[in-house]
């Protein structure tokens, strides 16, 4: 069966009519993220389970619960009053009988003055043709709806078939008991073995049974017999019951050793994750001690113009210029202090000899005596007051008391700035020796800051590459720092909590083991009772049906272990043609069995057989994808996998670039038709080139698509829909 | 797989040489059709015809309990 087309109208960010073809071969749809791959994959599960995949909830979701989310905003928004129709159609073509399957699913929105009614479901219409040139007729029985989509997928096999990348670890989960018996189931008739072991141990019980009854009735001690009946039925109830207990210690056994061995491959990953983590903080806080500095630094360069004076850089010439102009007026101010001097001394002098009093004219105190008593005492003649003699003697009083005169006097009469003048000299003078210093000073600073600042981007380039790389560990290890931190305990926990279910299956064990014997005993007692001879044919029936459980529960454990063996070798196969593309991966795949007897942990193992420890998540997602394609691929030669269509969407977003090519060599190989969504070869031009070129990949179509407006420039959806191009 | 094929994955089991029912590479010869001369290999056949047919449990188990009481 060829999934020959999907046409879309109005499909989420499909707004308008588009359609894909596909060919046998690897079919690839290459888009960045956010350009329309998942919804490509929604519209192909939607078609055919009426549900889409919900990233955030990592499950489908009914149409019920998506309603309009499923109908283009650009249609909607453009559409004035009306109904809107989104549907899906999906065209298969079964190349053995040439005849057609058409798939369809539509949804249907009213839109009235801006209200929108949904409709509470989806409408679903298969049309089907005989022959491809036949008229499509529609198929209305539910039931034959029903076979035509199990012709098309069957349940079986639609896990391995049709899955998001996300998915993957939970198809494989090999924590999950049924996991690999559930892929052995698809890969084989193991179920039809656990049947007949349900018959073979129905009819043992009731051989033994009647074997038993038989004894007691050819008892010759009835009593006795009834009495040993009872404790043989007591001790069969309380080993039934070990063994139960035994099987649950095993499972808690097998759970604790699955979880070590888990918790064993990401140990490494979460010792490099808390070590960054560590390595993150420390950087953090040295950034920040740096960025602290810097900003310092960066405030006391703007104050420094003043604290340092820098503010005074280029002004040298402003102070040799009054440096000039002062001392000129320092000179200046010299002569006419000089000058003034002279001019004091000479009046001075003049003063002096003018007003000199005679040297026979007395003391001023006696002149002023004399003008009180109003009489000459040199002469003793009477001066009365304001008498010319009286006039004459004050005169030469009053010229006694003149002054001489001094520069200070003569100069009090100005404004005198020298002072000033000369303090803004001597500033002047101090600052000229900071100003040659300040260039130095600048540069030291630039200097200082300049290696601030590059210690600060190589900080912070650390610490975004710590970042990255912590990331990249998170989610490459499924395990977030808290998580990491706690592993260690958890892998203890593990590691004791198995030790002691060792020790407790060891201990029941050994109680079955006794009261087999007490058993075996009280048997041997209930036969030497027996007087009758046994029928033949009772002895004969219970040994063989002994035997049939026997062999029933031996076969079956020999069958799914030559099963697993099968699906190892062609896991490994898949894993090696996968992983060429890097030489640096080692090692081969092998299911070990767990204590239980009923699950499997895939190891990676080297040539001399020795378990390499700490696969990474990448390594464990090839592994489990080699585990799908196994699945599939044992099944060639039934037919099974030419039938069926791989669509998946983002396998390879978890393993590197390196096994991209080697991924889709072995899909093309593994499926005849397989439809892949990747980002890859979009990113990498250079993969998309050998895509196109390499002749080990049967190659079918290919398409990039790209959304009409990028997710950066959108404020909403209204105008967004997808361009599809045909690459080949 | 086809009920041949599933009874020689039985009769490949080692308590069929222990107990002397079939010798060395029998097993992988033996055809379905082969005439019957072993109780167990009986009970086998009809265990294998039920479960190809998608008989119940109950009806396979009353055809093998009819085969080895025949002799009472």
């Amino acid at each position: 069966m060829i999934l020959q087309s999907i046409e879309l109208n109005n499909f989420m960010c499909y707004a308008g009519s588009n359609k894909f073809e596909f060919t046998d071969g690897i079919n690839v749809i290459i888009g960045d993220n956010g350009y329309g791959k998942s919804k490509l994959f929604d519209a192909f599960y939607w078609v055919m389970y009426d549900k889409c995949f919900d990233t955030s909830k990592k499950d489908f979701v009914p149409t019920n619960k998506l309603k309009r989310l499923l109908v283009s905003d650009k249609t909607l928004a453009e559409m004035e009053d009306g109904i809107v129709t989104t549907s899906v159609v999906l065209t298969f073509h079964n190349t053995e009988k040439d005849s057609i399957y058409i798939l369809e699913r539509r949804y249907k929105v009213r839109k009235d003055f801006e209200k929108l009614t949904e409709d509470p479901e989806s409408e679903e219409i298969v049309r089907f043709k005989e022959m491809s040139y036949l008229n499509a007729r529609e198929v209305t029985d539910i039931s034959q709806i029903d076979s035509i989509k199990r012709t098309i997928l069957p349940d079986n096999i639609k896990p391995y078939m049709w899955f998001q990348g996300e998915q993957v670890e939970s198809i494989i989960d090999f924590n999950k008991e049924n996991t690999l018996t559930q892929a052995i189931n698809v890969l084989s008739n193991i179920t039809k073995f656990d049947n007949i072991i349900a018959v073979a141990n129905s009819l043992k019980e009731s051989s033994t049974k009647e074997l038993n009854k038989k004894q007691r009735d050819l008892s010759g001690d009835k009593s006795k017999s009834e009495n040993l009946e009872l404790q043989r039925q007591a001790l069969a109830a309380r080993i039934k019951a070990l063994e139960l207990q035994d099987l649950q210690i095993k499972d808690n056994l097998a759970t604790a050793e699955e979880k070590s061995e888990t918790l064993l491959n990401k140990l490494a990953e979460a010792q490099k994750i808390r070590e960054l983590e560590e390595k993150r903080k420390s950087k953090e806080r040295n950034l920040q001690e740096v960025q602290n500095e810097l900003n310092d630094e960066q405030q006391n360069f703007h104050k420094r113009m003043f604290t340092s004076k820098w503010i005074l850089k280029g002004t040298e010439g402003l102070f040799e210029e009054y440096s000039k102009i002062y001392n000129q007026f320092e000179q200046r101010k010299l002569v006419r202090k000089v000058e003034i001097q002279v001019r004091v001394d000479a009046e001075n002098e003049l003063n002096k000899v003018m007003f000199q009093l005679p040297i026979d004219v007395p003391e001023p105190i006696h002149l002023e005596n004399m003008l009180s008593m109003e009489k000459c005492l040199v002469c003793d003649r009477e001066a009365v007051i304001d008498s010319e003699p009286w006039l004459n003697m004050k005169m030469l009083l009053e010229r006694s008391k003149m002054k001489i005169k001094t520069l200070e006097e003569e100069d009090e009469t100005r404004h005198d700035f020298s002072a000033d003048l000369k303090k803004l000299y001597q500033n002047g003078l101090g600052l000229s020796h900071n100003i040659n210093s300040i260039d130095d000073e600048i540069a030291s600073t630039f200097r200082r800051l300049r290696k601030l600042d590059k210690r600060r981007k190589t900080l912070s380039e650390d610490l975004s590459n710590i970042e990255s790389e912590v990331n990249s560990l998170i989610v490459d290890a499924a395990l977030n720092p808290s998580q990491a931190n706690n592993l260690l305990n958890e892998y203890s926990a593990q590691n004791d909590l198995a030790k002691r279910s060792q020790r407790e299956v060891d201990s029941v064990a050994h109680d079955i083991n006794k009261k087999r014997e007490e058993l075996v005993d009280i048997e041997n007692q209930l036969s030497s009772l027996v007087t009758g001879e046994i029928p033949a044919y009772l002895n004969e029936k219970v040994k063989v049906l002994e035997q049939f459980y026997q062999i029933t529960h031996s076969t079956r454990k020999r069958v799914f272990h030559q099963l697993v063996a099968m699906l190892e070798a062609e896991a490994n196969k898949h894993y090696l043609e996968m992983i060429q593309g890097n030489l640096s991966v080692r090692g081969v795949i092998r299911f070990k069995e767990l204590s239980n007897g009923k699950n499997y942990m895939p190891e990676l193992v080297d040539e001399n057989g020795n378990v390499l420890l700490q696969l990474n998540t990448g390594n464990i997602i090839l592994i489990k994808l080699a585990t799908i394609m196994a699945i599939i691929s044992a099944r060639q030669g039934s037919r099974a996998t030419d039938l069926y269509t791989l669509i998946t969407d983002a396998p390879m977003s978890v393993f590197g670039e390196d096994y991209t090519i080697g991924f889709c060599k072995t899909v093309s190989k593994v499926y005849r038709q397989s439809i892949i969504m990747s980002k890859e070869f979009y990113r990498n031009e250079d993969l998309r080139r050998q895509l196109l070129t390499n002749a080990e990949i049967k190659l079918g179509k290919v398409y990039l698509i790209t959304p009409t407006i990028q997710e950066t420039d959108r404020t909403n959806r209204n105008s967004l829909s997808t361009n599809i191009k045909a690459l080949n | 797989m086809t009920k041949e094929e599933i009874l020689r994955s039985y009769l490949s089991d080692d308590l069929f040489i222990r107990e002397g029912y079939l010798k060395d590479g029998e097993a992988e010869k033996y055809r379905w059709v082969t005439p019957g001369t072993n109780n167990l290999i009986d009970v086998l056949k009809l265990a294998i015809e039920g479960e190809v047919a998608n008989e119940s449990e109950n009806i396979i188990e009353k055809k093998i309990n009819i085969l080895l009481n025949r002799q009472s």
